[in-house]
């Protein structure tokens, strides 16, 4: 077997409050100790402002600043523009930030960076849904999905955020997923190495929004990226897509199944994602060229 | 009032709180027994040296084969390998090849010259052993690395008794059985050839000499079938076939010859005889699949154009000038419970007949239990032995065919290993005692076979058909080295860590600490959440409930 491959360090402290099994927590502790010392973290609201913080004890190495819902793109933009004028360009200034911070309510700030190009890179833990706050929908949810705001499951489709960003021409998005830690690391490692906004989505099966088991959040993530549910891709400058893994081995069916969020879901419901997602691969590898 | 505004930053690190209070199950590292070793007569730590192989370290591997069985390179060609029907890959992509990767080894080590590691030096305790077979050279061989003097007792001119004398050439080279039995006299074994030991008054005798005495004298005597008359020249017993073939002595048998028997010998002789230009037919009251040879012996019999007449059994014989007239008929086989139990019911009117020129007999072979009637008691067929190998002589022990029906090689050094064990109990070289066994074993669910990506076994080759009749080469050919290499990393490793590093970095609360070889959980911080086991490849790591004191 091919062994995991990254360099840990101590950029990430035990004793956090992550929930028991939070695959967040154990992808925090990859991008942290691949990002180094040399960095500041912005964390809007979202589970890792409460897995980084809890005053007056941090779990990240990094100096952090806890920022606003809305503006988490604005903040980092400002902190990497002092950076530059003290001198310090080479550190890193990375966000931190949930699905609710990105997809709704910090997406005009970041939509902003991305259209002036600023020089940060910006970390989406996508669960899904606010999870922090007792689990609502968010734009990030799937169709179907039951959260606490939609008891029915959800109606309309999950925002595509990649598209929405890669329209804007930034040089680097990334697909990420905790089951793939090797290549999680190699992602963060070739984003730091570009200039310009870069921005990595890392799928996070929600232990309790999505109603998994404690030891299955790696496993509920490798079924996501296994059966194109939440394919690992990168698109470079909006237009350049790669496949990082190009084939699908599973149907949604078993990844569907072992989420509460979907046991409701008639046969028909589920050959319905299971058409949308092959469609939706088919366009990736269609734009990846292969 | 003077009011200080709160400070900004952060005091200290989260590493103040024990969030191991969240838990109520922790993780436990232990070594569980893969199927295979259970499986293995000679308990074998099977994980571990395919483990070392996949790692580069062959040394490492064979010095782990040796630890319980000094033959890897005989048992990697004759094994009845019962570890490869229990492997759990089985149930994915099929079972590992671990008796091709054993040979692989043994073929290494061979070809490398290694020696068996140094033993301890001899002291005070002598210890007889009265065989020079497979169980009496394991026995020899773990007896002198306890630092006990060993004398083997042998009553043929060369070592090696079933290896050597009934063991055809193209199943096993006598260059490997002279290699693998000479490491072991090199570690200082003493031998006596031409040495029996023929009754009880002998067996007494080195009983007042030496402190204890191991008895592995094997089964040498023929099984006879009451319809055949063993006199007459056109009869003769498998063994003696064997031993006289296997000295590469002439066959002076005529060319249509009838094997009688369906177990390991009769294929032995039905083959060894097609590749004297023989044709044979083959009676045997099994019906095919019931045959007790191996699977692959039965296969290859047939491709060598042994003809097998299974299902029948031969009554009667007369002549007809030079040749035989065998009367046979088709039987019924109710195999019963236990093996060797079975019972044959005859079909009515099913008799035909078959010519031959000369019959082989192979129906078994008894212990010769008798000369020892007044030392060692016997229930008729085997000597009797306790649980610890000990006859009801005390310091008189006996394993092997002597003293089991488990009849095949490595059963045998498999018994001697544990005799010598309870011996070096027996003399005070070993604490009594067992000591405290892991019993439990590794499941193909306790297996995450995502990190053992599909890949089909890779199998050794035989020679073909038409390069086999023409000589006594192997059959069996090496696996490549590339082969071996990709074989070996199909292992699941069930139960024994590979140091991969899942649990390690998959922990989300970095509670594990690296060691410098395995993992120590942090009992602070683990939460409990039971990733490290889900995402352990080998089933090493298992949740154990914790009541926290």
């Amino acid at each position: 077997m091919d062994m995991i491959d990254y360099p840990d360090g101590e950029q990430f402290s035990p004793g956090h409050v992550a929930c028991a099994g939070c695959a967040e927590a154990l992808s925090l502790r990859v991008i942290l100790n691949t990002i180094g010392p040399d960095a500041i973290g912005v964390v809007p609201p979202s589970c890792t402002a409460v897995i980084c913080g809890g005053y007056p004890l941090s779990s990240v190495s990094i100096p952090v600043q806890h920022t606003t819902l809305e503006n988490a793109a604005a903040s980092a933009s400002g902190i990497k523009r002092s950076l530059n004028a003290m001198g310090k360009p080479d550190t890193t200034v990375v966000c931190l930030a949930g699905d609710g911070g990105t997809y709704d309510i910090g997406l005009q700030a970041l939509s902003s960076a991305a259209e002036r190009n600023e020089d940060i890179l910006y970390v989406c833990f996508d669960n899904e849904g606010y999870m922090n706050t007792g689990g609502q929908k968010s734009s990030s949810t799937p169709l179907n999905a039951i959260t606490g705001s939609t008891p029915a499951g959800k109606l309309s489709r999950k925002k595509n955020l990649v598209e929405i960003l890669a329209a804007h021409r930034i040089p680097y998005i990334a697909t990420c997923s905790p089951a793939h830690l090797s290549d999680m690391s190699a992602k963060i490692k070739k984003a730091e190495s570009i200039r310009g906004t870069k921005v990595i989505i890392v799928i996070i099966p929600c232990l309790p929004g999505w109603g998994v088991a404690d030891d299955a959040a790696v496993k509920t993530a490798r079924m996501a990226v296994d059966s194109g549910v939440f394919p690992l891709y990168e698109v470079e400058d909006g237009v350049d897509y790669t496949m990082t893994i190009n084939t699908r081995n599973q149907a949604v069916n078993a990844y569907l199944k072992q989420q509460k969020r979907f046991r409701h879901l008639s046969d028909a419901d589920i050959s319905d994602i299971q058409a949308d997602v092959d469609w939706g691969w088919e366009y990736l590898l269609d734009r990846a060229g292969k | 009032m003077d009011r200080q505004p709160s400070p900004l930053w952060t005091h200290a690190t989260t590493k103040l709180r024990n969030t191991g209070t969240w838990r109520s199950a922790m993780p436990e590292y232990r070594t569980s027994l893969s199927p295979c070793l259970g499986a293995c007569p000679v308990n074998g730590r099977i994980a571990e040296w395919i483990g070392l192989l996949k790692s580069g370290d062959v040394k490492g591997a064979w010095l782990t084969l040796v630890d319980n069985n000094p033959f890897p390179a005989i048992a990697g060609r004759i094994c009845h390998h019962p570890c490869e029907a229990v492997c759990n890959r089985q149930q994915m992509d099929g079972a590992v090849s671990i008796c091709s990767l054993e040979r692989h080894v043994g073929d290494i080590a061979m070809s490398e010259g290694w020696s068996l590691p140094e033993p301890e030096a001899v002291g005070k305790k002598s210890v007889a052993i009265v065989g020079g077979g497979p169980a009496g050279l394991s026995a020899a061989y773990q007896l002198r690395r306890l630092g006990i003097k060993v004398t083997l007792f042998e009553q043929h001119q060369q070592l090696g008794g079933l290896l050597r004398h009934g063991i055809p050439s193209y199943r096993l080279d006598k260059n490997i059985v002279d290699c693998e039995i000479g490491r072991i006299i090199d570690m200082g074994v003493e031998v006596e050839l031409c040495a029996e030991v023929g009754d009880h008054h002998a067996l007494q005798k080195l009983h007042d000499e030496f402190d204890a005495v191991y008895l592995a004298t094997g089964a040498s005597r023929p099984k006879a079938l009451p319809v055949l008359d063993y006199s007459k020249s056109w009869v003769i017993d498998s063994a003696e076939f064997l031993t006289v073939t296997n000295a590469g002595e002439p066959c002076r048998l005529g060319q249509n010859l009838v094997v009688i028997g369906g177990g390991s010998a009769a294929m032995d002789v039905a083959r060894t005889a097609r590749r004297l230009g023989r044709s044979v037919k083959l009676i045997s009251l099994e019906p095919e699949h019931l045959l007790p040879a191996q699977k692959a012996e039965v296969d290859e019999a047939i491709e060598e154009g042994v003809e097998f007449v299974t299902g029948a059994e031969m009554q009667s014989i007369s002549k007809d000038g030079d040749s035989l007239i065998l009367e046979c008929m088709r039987i019924k086989f109710n195999p019963g419970e236990e093996r060797g139990r079975f019972t044959i019911d005859p079909v009515p009117g099913s008799e035909f007949q078959l010519r031959a020129d000369a019959i082989i007999s192979s129906i078994g072979q008894d212990a010769d239990i008798s000369r020892w009637q007044s030392l060692l008691d016997n229930d008729g067929t085997v000597v009797n032995t306790d649980n610890l190998w000990q006859t009801s002589t005390k310091g008189i022990f006996a394993g092997g065919d002597v003293a089991s029906m488990d009849r095949f090689v490595t059963q045998a050094v498999g018994m001697g290993k544990q005799a010598a064990a309870e011996i070096g109990r027996y003399l005070g070289q070993l604490p009594s005692g067992e000591t405290g066994a892991n019993t439990s074993q590794t499941g193909f669910s306790d297996i995450n076979t995502h990190y053992f990506p599909p890949a089909a076994p890779n199998q050794q080759a035989n020679l073909e058909v038409e390069d086999r009749l023409q000589n006594f080469n192997e059959v069996q050919l090496p696996l490549a080295e590339d082969k071996a290499l990709a074989e070996a990393s199909r292992c699941f490793s069930c139960g024994s860590c590979i140091y991969c590093d899942n649990c390690y970095l998959y922990c989300p609360d970095m509670a594990i600490t690296k060691l410098q070889r395995g993992y120590e959980v942090i009992s602070d911080y683990c939460k409990g959440c039971g990733l490290c086991v889900a995402e352990c490849p080998t089933g090493s790591v298992v949740m154990l409930e914790d009541r926290q004191g």
